[in-house]
């Protein structure tokens, strides 16, 4: 199914964007369905994720292709690339609606570059050869239905709310009860007030599309991380829901249409005091906030666990929960990894993420895919014209670049 | 000690929200002076400053439908507060459309100026936004350090120019030297001069007026007998200057300066009902 949208290349330019706010790299996952990007903040506390069905591209071709002597055929491997270098494609989402008729972006087995190709009006043609790194999977686990609370609202609505924030806001409070809806500005109990303006908005549950509240719940995240969604669904017109349980569980701002769909996932910070139900929900282990520190202690990472073992567990899964008395005392215990940031008594809960270690290397071929422009007026013969594309980017030279 | 007050009408908003941009702009913390009829923005000539010292007074009468204070005592009916004008201008940035924007003294965790803005929406219930700003009492014993400034015996006054176009002079002359020299005469014309190593520029401005003081006692005689082409000049920070042109978003209806010699330069900007007096001393 061909569609043919220029609208669409902006589109595609504002989801890098917004990646782009959540870590230096990203995976780009070709998919039989469609092309998945992913990212994944230093301290795993943030976890982006879009998807670009089949259908959202003029063209778009990805087979994964057996290795010749007979193994089973595997799933290609996605590859990162860095999102500084793939950001000056798409530089200016309005430029990119005037100028550019098309994009197309291939990558050849054995390559360890991808080519991004831009053709522009008057016979232009912007080829960018970028390096990319075949490596593992990720992928987070989280189980958006098992939220008690899910809200949804036009992005509109929210960008509004944002806008009354200070953009050097690091991170903002959502507490949300059956009568309303609160965002305001986050304060610790060291906070000091005498020096901070404390911004905070109350919403009706009449301004949702969908209002749906099971639990009293507070949960604070970073904002700057989430802005890059909230452009993106700003672009698309799609409106945003959000997934939150109990303070400490990821919170998800997600975006779904037919032929793209989006979330944001994001840590959410967990207070050392409150009910025991606290130790449910996070492992109490100290740390610098994982936004201000971007070098946050290496308990961040997950340990490849077994896909299967993780198969129906309605938690998110956690590497090496601590047995940590919380409070503002117990620097001790995590000290080696934290070294105390004064007066901080917030237990961070990272996002453990699942990686899939795959042990076997597969060949993939992946093919070229396409945005077309509305102008754009040849008929795009199949398999002979992108394979003529993949062709000449295997041999033109960086100098292009 | 309480203060309330409410704005409903978005011209005055606006225009509220105007004057706080170019306090803000001219000052990282200042004084807010609440009386039963005005409002002071004061910032004095302390070293911090570079020096410089800003007295702004508003009449409430003017910006708010309801306006209450209650000050530190019977016999000194007055608040001061010391705030950063720039929380202030934040707060009343994104309240273009309100319906109302009230404003109290509250003390929550510290004393703090609580901004709140109900706006349109959706749904049957308004949009409330709050703002609370830090402020700190100042108390009553140190008041005498905000008391309004003399007009200095000055050696010439005259009419600024066009704003627009000194703005944009100024703004030119920043890149090129971080001082510059204001010098004016009896005779309606004013020089601004930058000098440095490897430039000098100079633009003349002529055919202001020089406006006529009315002297009270014997202070203006100085400028009485002077000779009408001689001209004051200061030297000072452009920076300073620029950030008081920058402020400016809406004409004045009066603009004029006046120069004591390698002093001081003493800026008096009117609009209808707020008036700006800008010191900027002179350097060596």
């Amino acid at each position: 199914c061909l569609l043919h949208c220029f609208l669409f290349l902006a589109v595609f330019g504002r989801a890098i964007h917004a990646i782009a706010r959540i870590g230096d790299e990203f995976w780009f996952d070709p998919l039989e369905k469609g092309l998945a990007l992913r990212s994944v903040n230093s301290s795993r506390s943030a976890y982006a994720y879009v998807f670009f069905s089949s259908m959202f591209f003029q063209h778009y071709c990805c087979t994964a292709v057996s290795e010749p002597c007979g193994k089973e055929k595997q799933l290609p491997l996605p590859c990162k690339l860095v999102i500084k270098a793939v950001l000056p494609v798409f530089r200016c989402a309005n430029v990119l609606e005037r100028n550019v008729e098309k994009c197309s972006i291939s990558s050849s087995p054995g390559e360890q570059h991808m080519s991004f190709q831009l053709l522009c009006r008057h016979g232009v043609v912007k080829t960018y050869n970028l390096t990319c790194q075949e490596c593992d999977p990720l992928q987070a686990v989280f189980a958006k239905h098992m939220c008690p609370n899910i809200l949804r609202v036009h992005s509109r609505l929210l960008a509004e709310v944002m806008v009354h924030f200070p953009t050097s806001q690091e991170e903002i409070t959502l507490s949300v009860t059956p009568m309303k809806v609160c965002f305001k500005s986050y304060t610790e109990e060291d906070t000091d007030f005498s020096r901070t303006m404390i911004t905070e908005i109350h919403l009706s549950p009449e301004e949702f599309d969908y209002f749906q509240v099971g639990v009293d719940s507070e949960v604070t995240f970073c904002l700057k991380e989430l802005r890059g969604l909230l452009a993106f669904s700003e672009a698309t017109g799609v409106p945003v829901s959000i997934h939150l349980d109990r303070c400490g569980k990821p919170v998800a701002f997600s975006v779904e249409d037919v032929v793209l769909e989006s979330s944001f996932i994001l840590a959410t910070l967990c207070e050392p005091e409150g009910a025991a139900s606290q130790q449910l929900c996070c492992p109490q282990q100290r740390h610098r906030n994982p936004r201000r520190d971007g070098n946050a202690p290496s308990t961040g990472l997950a340990k490849p666990a077994s896909p299967l073992a993780e198969q129906g567990e309605k938690r998110i899964p956690r590497a090496g929960d601590r047995d940590v008395t919380g409070g503002a005392g117990s620097a001790g215990g995590e000290a080696a990894e934290a070294p105390s940031q004064k007066g901080s008594n917030i237990n961070t809960h990272i996002l453990h993420l699942w990686l899939l270690t795959s042990g076997n290397i597969c060949v993939f071929q992946f093919h070229s895919l396409f945005f077309g422009a509305v102008s754009y007026k040849e008929k795009d013969p199949m398999a002979p014209t992108f394979q003529s594309l993949a062709t000449a980017s295997d041999t033109e030279e960086s100098s292009q670049g | 000690m309480r203060f309330r007050a409410k704005i409903v009408d978005l011209a005055c908003l606006n225009h509220f929200s105007r004057v706080i941009n170019t306090i803000a702009k001219l000052a990282k913390t200042c004084t807010l002076r609440l009386t039963v009829w005005k409002l002071y923005f004061i910032l004095s000539d302390k070293v911090a400053n570079g020096g410089a010292s800003m007295w702004c007074e508003l009449c409430q009468g003017n910006f708010f439908d309801e306006f209450q204070m209650e000050g530190v005592a019977a016999e000194h009916n007055e608040i001061y507060l010391e705030l950063v004008p720039e929380n202030l201008s934040r707060a009343l940035k994104t309240a273009q459309n309100a319906k109302a924007v009230k404003i109290k003294l509250t003390n929550k965790h510290c004393p703090c100026l609580r901004v709140a803005v109900e706006l349109p929406s959706l749904s049957s219930s308004s949009r409330i936004v709050t703002h609370d700003i830090p402020v700190r009492v100042i108390p009553r014993r140190i008041w005498n350090d905000f008391r309004e400034p003399r007009v200095p015996d000055f050696d010439v006054s005259i009419y600024l120019p066009v704003l627009k176009t000194m703005k944009s002079v100024v703004e030119r002359m920043k890149n090129l030297s971080n001082f510059i020299v204001i010098e004016a005469n009896l005779s309606g014309e004013m020089n601004l001069k930058i000098e440095t190593d490897l430039v000098s520029v100079t633009t003349h401005f002529k055919d202001l007026r020089n406006p006529p003081w009315v002297s009270e006692d014997a202070c203006q005689s100085s400028a009485q007998d002077r000779d009408l082409e001689s001209m004051a000049e200061a030297r000072i920070d452009i920076k300073k200057l620029q950030q008081l042109l920058a402020g400016q978003q809406v004409n004045p209806t009066k603009a004029l300066c006046n120069i004591v010699s390698k002093r001081i330069v003493h800026f008096i900007l009117l609009h209808e009902d707020v008036s700006l007096q800008y010191f900027i001393p002179a350097l060596a």
